[in-house]
């Protein structure tokens, strides 16, 4: 943090300020249109996953931005004993507050952002082993039957912290991290929800989840205004 | 100054890693967890039925497996936990009373040895039904309404055979299914 701020110090030392010190700062509003890179990324590389996200950002006021997310995916969880395909879509909407100071001219952002989200989906269990500690009589009973569980939902709310910085004019490269709470979900008769599209993988522990985005994005500047 | 950026994402792939790491313990099946329970029953006196009676020399089989169940190879035993087919919805196992091998008076020559003691060959049917358990176990076996025969070989150690309940179900080990009398 401490290095990042002071390259933005040393940043704006080389800035000419303008004579009228009164200067009015003017900041570019619209629509900041973007994907999801890590989902894109780990498409090509993970034989499990497949996923993709828009992205949107639309600038209220100098602070607040209304914020939401679109996105697909499909992920294979499998280990010894349980083969479970979850795939569906989800949207996201809900706001961020930019909490940086911009210098002069710059118009990056270091948010706090907060969202709700919904996604419909199925789970499809390809196949199971029975687990049995005795191995007595061995193999287990398997089922290599495809099951579907279809018309599955879930409801979780989000706090996402990030950051967006400007790498060339209008064209901007951010991370987040979202801490994910279930709200309400449906889940399968003799079986759970093991990835819900969106919120990501849930936890035998509770209700809480993770996830994290390497985005880029482009702003449609719509006007100009003063801070 | 874009580039300064990079030390942030290093920052930040750091913590997401350490954050995931601590996530995986969900996906290891724990000894703890209840899963596929095994038949679980206790030998009592015929003649006092209210009270345990231990087997001697008892050596326990299942008809069709080519190993001794492990931990019944010629034990004194007041009761047995017999692990059921999940694939099938039927279990045989040899119950053997007394086991000893009379070697003939020839100990190196195997092929005149006689098994001595009363073997009795039950027979569990059962229904067989899958449940989930959780992400890291995956489903385990219930078995319903459980029957245990016992084979007529003119000779039974096993006098009697009784459910603890009606439909007998086998869900847990905690305590035992089936009571058999001698």
């Amino acid at each position: 943090m401490l290095f990042f701020c002071a390259s933005l110090h040393a940043q704006n030392d080389s800035i000419i300020k303008p004579a009228d010190e009164s200067i009015k700062i003017k900041q570019k509003y619209g629509l900041r249109l973007g994907t999801d890179l890590s989902k894109l990324v780990r498409t090509f590389l993970e034989d499990d996953y497949e996923g993709f996200e828009i992205k949107g950002d639309f600038r209220l006021t100098n602070k607040w931005y209304l914020a939401g997310e679109l996105g697909a995916e499909e992920k294979t969880r499998s280990n010894d004993y349980l083969n479970v395909t979850a795939k569906g879509t989800y949207f996201k909407a809900g706001a961020d507050y930019n909490f940086y100071k911009n210098w002069f001219g710059m118009e990056n952002m270091i948010y706090g952002g907060l969202r709700v989200g919904f996604s419909t989906f199925s789970q499809t269990i390809n196949s199971f082993e029975i687990y049995s500690q005795n191995q007595y009589w061995a193999p287990q009973y398997t089922s290599d039957i495809a099951q579907e569980f279809d018309g599955l939902t879930a409801t979780w709310s989000e706090i996402i912290i990030g950051l967006k910085a400007e790498v060339l004019n209008n064209l901007y490269a951010g991370f987040n991290v979202q801490f994910k709470g279930i709200i309400d979900q449906n889940q399968p008769e003799n079986f759970e929800n093991l990835y819900v599209p969106g919120f990501n993988r849930t936890h035998d522990s509770g209700r809480f989840g993770f996830g994290y985005s390497y985005n880029i994005s482009y702003l449609i500047p719509l006007y100009k205004k003063e801070k | 100054m874009k580039i300064k950026y990079f030390k942030y994402i290093k920052l930040s792939i750091a913590i997401l890693f350490l954050v995931m790491l601590s996530c995986e313990k969900d996906d290891i099946c724990s000894e703890g967890t209840s899963t596929t329970a095994r038949l679980f029953i206790e030998f009592y006196d015929i003649s006092n039925q209210e009270s345990l009676k231990n087997i001697f020399n008892f050596r326990v089989q299942g008809v069709g497996n080519e190993n001794v169940l492990s931990g019944y190879n010629i034990v004194t035993s007041s009761q047995v936990l017999l692990p059921l087919k999940t694939d099938e919805g039927i279990t045989q196992y040899k119950l053997h009373n007394d086991y000893g091998i009379d070697n003939n008076g020839t100990p190196d020559d195997t092929s005149d040895d006689i098994i001595t003691g009363n073997e009795d060959i039950i027979t569990i049917t059962y229904n067989t039904e899958e449940v989930y358990v959780s992400r890291a176990c995956g489903f385990k076996t219930v078995f319903t309404n459980i029957t245990i025969a016992v084979e007529n070989d003119g000779d039974n150690w096993i006098q009697l055979i009784q459910p603890l309940n009606d439909n007998q179900s086998v869900i847990d080990e905690t305590t035992a299914h089936f009571k058999i009398f001698h």
